[in-house]
C-alpha cells in the first residue's frame, strides 16, 4: 500500500522518556541513600571505596513461579544429563514469559556521588552575610557589553546592527560592520562572604551507651561531610561535655568515651564563651548543634533553657537532637521539657530520633533550607 | 547512501503482493510501512504500540534495547501493530535485501491479524484511544506529579498481565444450593426443617461471600470495586487493563503469527528470483532469523517447523499420518496452513502438530533448572512427549501463573485474598511480595496470596504485602 518516511510520533520521545527513567532512577537512589546513612558500610567507605547501591523499586514486580523450580524447553546442543549455561536471552516487550522482567540496577558510587546525591535539599539556614568581608572574595560576572573586547556579544551586534538599518529606514539585519560590534565585558562583583561557625556539642556522659554514641557520632558525621562539602569556608568547633564541658579537637571528639553525670548547660556555657571571645554574632552566622540521650540533671534544666533563649538571641540557629535507640522517652526527657517550656521559640529546632532511619529527617529538620523552613517546622 | 529510496520499496511491496495473492493464495491486507531512523523502532518497539503516553516505563525499556543495537548485540529488522490498517516500521539503514524480507515478512502478519479468530477479538480501532489515553495520562502527571503517576503505572502494570485469557469462553455462575421439596418430606418434618436451614445458611454464606465466584481478572475487580481511588485513580487502572487486553491474543498466537510471517518471507523471496549476491544475502538474514535459540525457544523456528509439518503431512504424509487426519495428502498445503492460521491459538497447535518430527527439526529438548544454580539448566530430555509435557501449558498459560482473587473481605477487615491455582509449582517469595505491596497501593489494604512451597508443593505458604510497601510470609493462615 503505503511507503512513508514518516513513524508518525515525536522525535524525540525515546530519548524524553529514557531521561524520565534516569532521573526517576536518581530519585530512588537518593531515597535509599537516606535510609542507608546509618550503615557503617557507607561511612566506612572512604573517599576512595565505590558502594554498590542496589536500587530497589526498579524491579517490574509480576507474579511469577518460584524460580529455580521451573522446567522449560530450549533448542540446540545437549543430550539428557548435560548441564548448560544459563538460559539466554529475555523476554520480548509487552509479553511475559516465566523470566520476570529483570530489570535491576546496581550503581556504584563513590563518596562523592553519595554525598552529591544527599546533601542537595540540604542548606544552613538563615545565613545572612556579615560585615566583615573578605576583600578577596570576589566573583567575575559577565552582565555587561562594551565596544571592545575579546568576546563578541552575538545578540547585542545583531540588535545593535538591526537598529541602525531601521535608523536609515530598512528593516533588516544585514551589512554588519564596525559600529555593530559589541563585546560581552565582565564586572568583578564582590562577593558577599557568609562567614558561619557550628559548634557541635555532644554529651558523652555514662548514660551515653554504646548505640546512642554511635547515632550521635553519625549524626556529627554527616552534618560535618556536609560542612566540609557545601560550605568550605566554615569552622566547625567541637564540645564535649558531662558534667564539664570543653573544646575538643575532631579525632577526640569522634573517639572520646567518657563516664559521669550530666549537666547540658555547661555545654552551653562554652558555647557562649566562644561567641564573646572568638566568634562575635556581629561578624559570624553561629550555629549550635546539641546532641544528647535527653538525660540531664533536672535542677539545670531552667539553666540550659535560659542560655538556649539567650543564644537564639544572637544565633541563626540553636538545634537540639535527642538520640533514644531503645525509645523509652519519658517526661522527665530534655525532649519534652523543650517541648513543654520552649516550644514556638524562633530560632531553636528539636528533634528526636529513635532509630538510624531517622537520622536523614532529622538532618533535614535542622538543615532544611529557607524556603521549606515554614513547613519542616 | 543505502541504494534505496521510498518508490523503490513501494514497489518491492507491490510484487511481493502480487506473490502473496496469486502464487500463495494469501489475501493479504494492505499495510502501511513507516521508514524511520532506528531509535524511533526502538522506541516504539518499547512502547508495545506507537504513540503511547510517556513514561519512564517505556524509557527503561529503549535505554536498553537500544542500548544493545548501538552496541551491535542486537537488531530489530520488522516492527508491526496490529491496527486497522496495519502499521508497520522499517529501519532506515538497513539494506534493500533486508527490506525486501521485513515487507514480504509483514505480509504474513497481515494476514493472521486479519483471518486468526483469537486476534479477531482484539480492537483493532485501538489508536484514538491509545492517542486519548496518552493525553489523559499527561494531564494526570501535570496535576498530580510525574512520580506519583509513575508510582500508580508501575503498581498497575504489576497485575495487569491477570486478565480472563479466553474470552470466547464465559464461565456460568455457581449454582445456589436450595432444598428439594420430596414426596415423603410430610412424613420427615424434623429432617426436612434441618435441611432447610442448612440451605437457607449456605446460601446466606455464599451471598455474604464477595466475589461470589473467583475473580480472575485482578485490575478489572479492583478497578470496580476499591475505595478511596481518585478518579483519575481509576482513569488510569482502566487504562492500563483496557491496553493490556490487546495484547493478550497476540501473546496466545505467537508461533502462529511467526510462524506465518517467516513462511511468507521464505514463500515470497523464493519466487522473487533475487540475483545470485542478494539471494545469499536473503539467505544470510532468514537464516538469523530462524536460527534456533539456547536454553529457550526461538518462536519463529518452531513457528516455520510446525507450519511446515501441517504443509508436509498435506501433501506426502505416511500411512499413520493419513489415518489420523482425513485431509492429509489431499489438500493444497498453503490452503491447510490457512485453516490453521485462522482458528488455532499455539496451544492447539502444539497439541495437534508437535510431532517427533518437529521436535527434532527444532532440536527441542526438555531441561530442568540446576538447583545449587538456578542460572544453569540441565537437558532432562529429547522425547517428544516430555517436550509436549512442559511447552504445551507454557503456551496455555504464557507462563503466567493462575492466580485469582477469592475474598475481598479478608480477615474481616476489606483485605484482598488471592488465591495461587498452582500445578505443584509456588510463587517466587521475593516477586510475590513485590507484586502484593504494588496491589495493596491500589486497593488500599493489605492483599495476600496463598501458594505453596517446597519440594512438589507440599507446603502451604502465604504472603502478604502492604500498602506501604512492606511485605512478609506466613506459614499458616493470617490471622
Amino acid at each position: 500500500m503505503a511507503v512513508v518516511g514518516d513513524s508518525g510520533l515525536p522525535h524525540d520521545a525515546g530519548r524524553r522518556d529514557a531521561l524520565h527513567h534516569r532521573q526517576r532512577l536518581r530519585r530512588k537512589i537518593t531515597e535509599q541513600l537516606k535510609e542507608r546513612i546509618g550503615e557503617e558500610d557507607i561511612i566506612a567507605a572512604g573517599p576512595e571505596k565505590k558502594l554498590r547501591i542496589p536500587v530497589k523499586g526498579t524491579k517490574r514486580w509480576q507474579f511469577i513461579l518460584d524460580r529455580g523450580k521451573g522446567k522449560g524447553v530450549g533448542q540446540g546442543d545437549g543430550e539428557p544429563g548435560d548441564v548448560l549455561g544459563p538460559p539466554g536471552g529475555k523476554s520480548s516487550p509487552g509479553e511475559a514469559g516465566t523470566e520476570p522482567g529483570e530489570e535491576m540496577y546496581e550503581v556504584w558510587l563513590d563518596m562523592e556521588d553519595v554525598e552529591e546525591l544527599l546533601f542537595a535539599e540540604l542548606e544552613l539556614p538563615r545565613l545572612k552575610p556579615k560585615a566583615q568581608a573578605d576583600a578577596e572574595a570576589a566573583d567575575t560576572i559577565f552582565n555587561d557589553i562594551a565596544r571592545t573586547g575579546p568576546q563578541i556579544d552575538k545578540k547585542a551586534t545583531l540588535r545593535e546592527n538591526l537598529l541602525r538599518n531601521a535608523k536609515r529606514g530598512q528593516v533588516r539585519i544585514g551589512g554588519i560592520d564596525k559600529p555593530d560590534l559589541r563585546y560581552l565585558s565582565y564586572r568583578e562583583l564582590p562577593k558577599p562572604r557568609h562567614k558561619a561557625v557550628i559548634i557541635l556539642a555532644m554529651d558523652v556522659s555514662g548514660s551515653m551507651d554504646a548505640g546512642r554514641k554511635r547515632m550521635a557520632r553519625l549524626f556529627f558525621y554527616w552534618c560535618v561531610q556536609f560542612l566540609r562539602r557545601r560550605y568550605d569556608q566554615t569552622e566547625i568547633v567541637f564540645v564535649a561535655h558531662t558534667t564539664e564541658a570543653r573544646e575538643v579537637t575532631e579525632q577526640e571528639f569522634f573517639g572520646r568515651t567518657e563516664s559521669g553525670g550530666t549537666r547540658v548547660s555547661s555545654a552551653f556555657e562554652v558555647a557562649e564563651g566562644m561567641l564573646k571571645v572568638r566568634y562575635p554574632p556581629a561578624d559570624w552566622n553561629v550555629y549550635v548543634l546539641h546532641v544528647s540521650d535527653g538525660d540531664n540533671f533536672t535542677a539545670d534544666n531552667r539553666r540550659t533553657l535560659e542560655l538556649i533563649r539567650r543564644l537564639t538571641g544572637v544565633c541563626s540557629l540553636v538545634g537540639y537532637l535527642e538520640v533514644r535507640p531503645q525509645a523509652r522517652g519519658g517526661s522527665h526527657k530534655l525532649s519534652a521539657y523543650y517541648e513543654k517550656e520552649a516550644g514556638g521559640l524562633d530560632g531553636f529546632v528539636h528533634a528526636t530520633a529513635d532509630d538510624e532511619k531517622a537520622l536523614w529527617p532529622a538532618l533535614r529538620r535542622f538543615f532544611a533550607s529557607d524556603r521549606v523552613e515554614e513547613v519542616v517546622r | 547512501m543505502t541504494g534505496y529510496a521510498l518508490p523503490d520499496l513501494q514497489e518491492i511491496d507491490e510484487r511481493c503482493r502480487v506473490i502473496a495473492i496469486e502464487e500463495l493464495g494469501f489475501d493479504v491486507p494492505d499495510v502501511v510501512y513507516h521508514l524511520v531512523r532506528p531509535e524511533e523502532v526502538y522506541f516504539a518497539a518499547a512502547n508495545g504500540l506507537p504513540a503511547r503516553y510517556s513514561s519512564s516505563r517505556w524509557g527503561a525499556q529503549f535505554d536498553q534495547e537500544y542500548g544493545r543495537y548501538q552496541t551491535g548485540r542486537g537488531r530489530i529488522y520488522e516492527l508491526i501493530f496490529n491496527t486497522r490498517p496495519v502499521h508497520a516500521y522499517l529501519m532506515d539503514g538497513n539494506s534493500l535485501v533486508a527490506q525486501t524480507l521485513v515487507i514480504a515478512h509483514c505480509l504474513g502478519h497481515g494476514w493472521v491479524f486479519e483471518h486468526n479468530r483469537w486476534l479477531g477479538a482484539v480492537d483493532r480501532d485501538i489508536m484514538p484511544r491509545v492517542l486519548s489515553a496518552a493525553e489523559r495520562i499527561a494531564d494526570y502527571m501535570g496535576a498530580h506529579g510525574r512520580d506519583r503517576v509513575e508510582d500508580f503505572l508501575d503498581a498497575c502494570h504489576a497485575v495487569a498481565i491477570h486478565q480472563p485469557q479466553a474470552q470466547l469462553i464465559a464461565k456460568s455462575a455457581a449454582p445456589e444450593p436450595e432444598h428439594r421439596p420430596g414426596r415423603f418430606d410430610m412424613l420427615f418434618p424434623e429432617e426436612v426443617a434441618a435441611d432447610r436451614a442448612r440451605v437457607a445458611e449456605e446460601r446466606a454464606a455464599l451471598r455474604r461471600r464477595f466475589p461470589r465466584d473467583p475473580e480472575p481478572d485482578l485490575l478489572g475487580f479492583i478497578e470496580h470495586h476499591a475505595r478511596g481511588l481518585e478518579d483519575w485513580q481509576r482513569d488510569v487502572i482502566s487504562i492500563v487493563h483496557s491496553e493490556q487486553s490487546y495484547f493478550l491474543p497476540q501473546m496466545r498466537t505467537k508461533l502462529l503469527n511467526e510462524g506465518a510471517a517467516v513462511l511468507c518471507h521464505q514463500e515470497i523471496c523464493q519466487r522473487l528470483f533475487l540475483p545470485a549476491d542478494r539471494y545469499w544475502e536473503y539467505e544470510q538474514l532468514n537464516s538469523g532469523v530462524v536460527q534456533p535459540h539456547a536454553g529457550q525457544v526461538n518462536p519463529y523456528n518452531l513457528g516455520i517447523n510446525l507450519l511446515r509439518e501441517i504443509m508436509r503431512i498435506a501433501t506426502e504424509p505416511d500411512d499413520e499420518e493419513r489415518e489420523r487426519w482425513s485431509w492429509a495428502g489431499a489438500e493444497d498445503p498453503f490452503d491447510r496452513v490457512r485453516t490453521v492460521l485462522a482458528s488455532y491459538d499455539d496451544e492447539a497447535l502444539l497439541r495437534e502438530f508437535l510431532t517427533p518430527k518437529v521436535c527434532e527439526r527444532s532440536r527441542l529438548y526438555a531441561f530442568e533448572r540446576v538447583q545449587q544454580d538456578p542460572s544453569r539448566i540441565r537437558v532432562s530430555s529429547r522425547e517428544c512427549d516430555a517436550i509436549r509435557d512442559v511447552l504445551i501449558p507454557q503456551h496455555a498459560t504464557f507462563g503466567i501463573p493462575y492466580v485469582e482473587i477469592v475474598d475481598a473481605d479478608f480477615r474481616g477487615r476489606g483485605e484482598l485474598l488471592l488465591e495461587h491455582r498452582h500445578e505443584g509449582i509456588g510463587l517466587d517469595s521475593e516477586y510475590a511480595c513485590g507484586t502484593l505491596a504494588e496491589m495493596a497501593t491500589l486497593w488500599g489494604k493489605p492483599c495476600t496470596v496463598a501458594t505453596v512451597a517446597g519440594k512438589d508443593g507440599a507446603e502451604r505458604v502465604w504472603f502478604t504485602g502492604h500498602p506501604d510497601g512492606r511485605s512478609e510470609r506466613h506459614d499458616s493462615v493470617p490471622a
